[in-house]
């Protein structure tokens, strides 16, 4: 595993000539470029974990961009993508942006646009990738705690007061209040709020 | 006094004598008679002054006697004629005669002597000899020429009636009524020939009315015998054709025509003539289904025949499918020119008419054709053919016209098609170019697109402290490599711009092309999950073809190749083989819907489409290509699934290549 502090930048063209000068491009303005002529390669070689972002030819030889772009969603691959084409028309460029994309460019680009946008993904990377460590360790800590802590905490972030949860529970409200002071603990969280900011990140859904 | 009275009695006695004989002699001269005395003991004759006339001579030019009177007698006549008096003087008979005498001045007249009723009673003068003959006679003689010559002429002209009618098959015949009993008889009278041409004999005489019905024909007796009925009734006259049976068996027409004759008002008989007309029937008859025939002819062909004096307006013949022709009812009597001519459309009537003037004034013969409006208001396109007729007037013409409007239909139609056709072939062609224009920008962005990144990037090593040359040298090496690829894309371009130009033969490798077209389509095929494949003959001949539209018929079945699969995805197989005679065959397959599952030539045929967007031209123009080249193209179904299309192409010969 690499640092994950050098951004790399990914690209996938299926015109020779054009992969090259874009990785070429990229590495001038001291990046990191890794290019592939197909979906399918990068696909084999892509590493979480590190600020990175896609440029991708919409038309590809096995399957478009855009149904390349949709299959990265489904597999729960996020990264942003930047859309260079030859042929780009509005809907599908619509489509693209709807779909989460950076930026759409028509070859031949202005070499600042596509730069301004790798480092406008990058970003975007950045944050995402935190966001990403943060959801990490609060699934961690998650998953750290008892079935009943669990259960406890999922009513805690419903509002409940701990004599409301001892009834839904089965249990004394004083039990409640070891397994309530237990989940603050292992969930490090410093008030309740605290607590339902990190459910919101497990994405619980709250009893009603 | 009665001296002067006997005196006076005497003279007017003898002025009356005068006159008597004056009379007389008057009478004579008019009548031509003149009369004769003749003393038979001393042979003496007495002739009147008209008798002396009558043998050409003048009156008491000299004294008769009975050998210059027997002289005068016609050579021929003279020994019957006095072998005649003398056989009736002795029977006591009155001894007329008829004969010829010849006058000096040549001319033969005939005479006709009558011997007076009383001879033998005269008194004195009717003294007998011992053999009783008489010793006078008295008589009179005739000059009866003119009546002998009328009654030969009569004779003649019944000869020439009768051998008339026997020639013409016609007789005559009389009727005071026709009768309307049975057993009434049909005439007064009936010529031979009617007897001849009825079979019956002139002996038994005019039949009667049952007789004569029985000879008329089955199918006929009944109208006859009611017109014989209404003859007879209403005394009108009747004109019929019926066939009649002879008593031999044959059956005969005959014509009969009869027509009352009436005398101040008052009917007399029926006269009328009775022909065979059976061989005029057969030649009407036979007319008649000619005729018919000519007509079915006419009205199935949509011709009409006619015959017309152009100059005058005047039409002497139009058939019914003439006046059909142009909507005109033939029944309605004839039609007149202006009504056939003012049916021409006016832009046609105007070079028309020069022609046919031209035409008039030469005397030659024309074929035109123009268009007229029907009376329904169908407008028509007509042939028309004229003949002059040179041994008949100026501008007499005669001919047929004939409706061509399908014909002419249906040429306007092929027009129509083949200009379609060479329309579509070129939009097909202009389609063609639009896509191959699409492909090529797509195929030139993405070089220069190239070129202008790694131009960036180049400028980017460059303006680096300290610049990184190794860099923007391996940068630059890329802008000449996407350069040169943009160029030969253009190249490529440039080869199929060469529209309009005539097909220029030349020496092709069909590698390169199949290259250039697996280039230009390869998007399309990798959007519908389609691989192209070649598996091409190693030492592949060049040929013999122009390479443009050699790149087209390559376009058109891989174009169709690749839209058979669109849906499914598949496989375009391109091969080469030499065939048995050494052509080289080209085939392109696909995997997919296949072929029609009959008529699988016809999808060759122009405007046979399959596909919702298809023109139905690319096959057809693959062909028409390749049969220019001298090939041929053919489809099969694959074992698997799919088609394959294969053409031929001449081999550029070894020594020429």
């Amino acid at each position: 595993m690499k640092s994950a502090s050098v951004p790399t930048v990914f690209i996938v063209d299926d015109d020779r000539g054009m992969r090259q000068a874009i990785h070429d491009l990229v590495e001038s303005v001291g990046l990191r470029a890794e290019s592939f002529a197909t979906g399918e390669e990068f696909l084999g070689t892509r590493q979480i974990g590190r600020p990175s972002c896609l440029v991708l030819d919409v038309r590809l030889p096995q399957m478009s961009g855009l149904d390349f772009q949709r299959r990265l969603t489904e597999t729960g691959m996020q990264i942003p993508i930047i859309f260079v084409t030859a042929h780009g028309d509005i809907p599908m460029s619509v489509r693209a942006l709807k779909s989460g994309a950076v930026e759409f460019l028509t070859k031949p680009f202005r070499d600042q646009d596509l730069l301004d946008a790798i480092q406008q993904a990058l970003e975007r990377d950045g944050v995402a990738q935190k966001e990403q460590a943060e959801i990490h360790d609060v699934q961690g800590r998650y998953r750290a705690l008892t079935v009943r802590e669990q259960e406890v905490m999922t009513l805690v972030v419903s509002g409940m007061l701990n004599k409301q949860i001892a009834s839904e529970i089965g249990a004394k409200e004083a039990t409640v209040k070891v397994h309530r002071g237990n989940v603050m603990r292992k969930m490090q969280a410093a008030s309740v709020a605290d607590l339902v900011r990190m459910a919101d990140k497990l994405k619980l859904s709250p009893r009603k | 006094m009665a001296n002067e009275d006997v005196q006076k009695t005497l003279s007017e006695l003898s002025r009356e004598l005068q006159e008597s004989n004056a009379r007389l002699k008057e009478a004579q001269r008019v009548a031509h008679v003149g009369h004769w005395e003749w003393d038979l003991e001393t042979d003496v004759v007495v002739w009147s002054d008209e008798t002396y006339r009558i043998f050409g001579l003048s009156p008491q030019e000299r004294p008769m006697d009975l050998a210059t009177v027997r002289a005068m007698v016609h050579p021929e006549d003279r020994e019957p004629l006095y072998r005649g008096v003398d056989e009736n003087l002795v029977a006591g008979v009155r001894p007329d005669a008829e004969f010829r005498i010849v006058c000096p001045s040549g001319e033969v007249r005939t005479v006709y002597s009558l011997t007076s009723e009383r001879w033998n009673s005269l008194p004195g003068d009717a003294k007998r000899d011992a053999s009783g003959r008489p010793y006078k006679l008295f008589g009179t003689i005739q000059d009866i020429t003119e009546r002998k010559r009328a009654e030969e002429a009569l004779r003649q002209s019944q000869f020439y009636l009768s051998e008339g009618q026997r020639l013409a098959h016609m007789g005559s015949w009389a009727s005071n009524d026709l009768g309307i009993r049975w057993s009434d008889d049909m005439g007064l009278y009936w010529s031979e020939e009617v007897y001849k041409i009825y079979g019956l004999d002139p002996q038994s005489g005019p039949p009667t009315l049952k007789e004569y019905l029985d000879t008329i024909h089955p199918d006929d007796r009944a109208s006859m015998a009611r017109t014989i009925r209404v003859m007879h009734q209403q005394r009108c006259s009747s004109d019929v054709t019926k066939r009649i049976v002879r008593p031999d068996g044959e059956v005969r027409y005959v014509r009969c025509v009869g027509v009352p004759v009436f005398e101040g008002g008052v009917f007399k008989a029926f006269h009328g003539t009775t022909m065979d007309v059976t061989e005029h029937e057969l030649l009407t008859q036979e007319l008649r289904r000619e005729s018919a025939y000519l007509t079915e002819a006419q009205s199935l062909t949509h011709t009409g025949s006619w015959a017309c004096n152009l100059l005058t307006s005047e039409i002497l013949h139009s058939s019914d499918e003439n006046a059909r022709l142009y909507g005109f009812d033939p029944s309605q009597g004839a039609i007149p020119f202006d009504r056939f001519y003012s049916a021409i459309l006016r832009e046609d009537e105007v070079v028309l008419r020069p022609k046919l003037e031209n035409a008039i004034r030469e005397g030659a013969d024309y074929d035109v054709e123009f268009r007229i409006r029907r009376t329904d208001g169908a407008i028509r396109f007509l042939r028309g053919i004229g003949h002059h007729n040179p041994s008949q007037e100026i501008g007499e013409y005669v001919g047929i016209t004939m409706d061509i409007t399908e014909r002419k239909q249906a040429e306007q139609e092929r027009e129509k098609l083949r200009q379609l056709e060479a329309d579509l072939a070129h939009i097909n062609r202009v389609n063609m170019m639009g896509e191959l224009a699409a492909a090529l920008a797509h195929e030139i962005r993405q070089p220069i697109a190239a070129s202008i990144t790694s131009a960036n990037a180049c400028l980017r090593w460059l303006a680096r402290v300290p610049p990184d040359l190794e860099r923007a040298r391996a940068a630059a090496a890329r802008i000449e490599e996407d350069g040169n690829r943009a160029a030969d894309v253009i190249n490529r371009l440039r080869s199929f711009y060469k529209k309009g130009s005539p097909p220029e033969p030349g020496i092709v490798d069909l590698k390169d092309i199949i290259r250039e077209m697996t280039a230009l389509l390869r998007k399309e095929a990798v959007q519908h999950s389609i691989k192209i494949h070649s598996e091409l003959d190693e030492d592949m001949p060049n040929v013999l073809a122009d390479r443009v539209q050699l790149q087209q018929v390559f376009m058109n079945l891989m174009l169709n190749a690749i839209e058979a699969m669109k849906d499914t995805g598949g496989k375009l197989t391109i091969s080469s083989q030499r065939s048995p005679e050494g052509q080289l065959v080209v085939s392109i397959g696909d995997t997919g819907v296949g072929l029609p599952a009959e008529n699988t030539e016809q999808i060759f045929d122009a405007f046979h489409t399959t596909k919702p967007q298809g023109t139905g031209m690319g096959l057809a123009i693959t062909r028409s290509i390749v049969e220019a080249h001298g090939g041929r193209v053919w489809a099969t179904a694959n074992q698997e699934k799919g088609a394959t299309f294969h053409f031929t192409l001449a081999v550029k010969s070894e020594a020429e290549a």
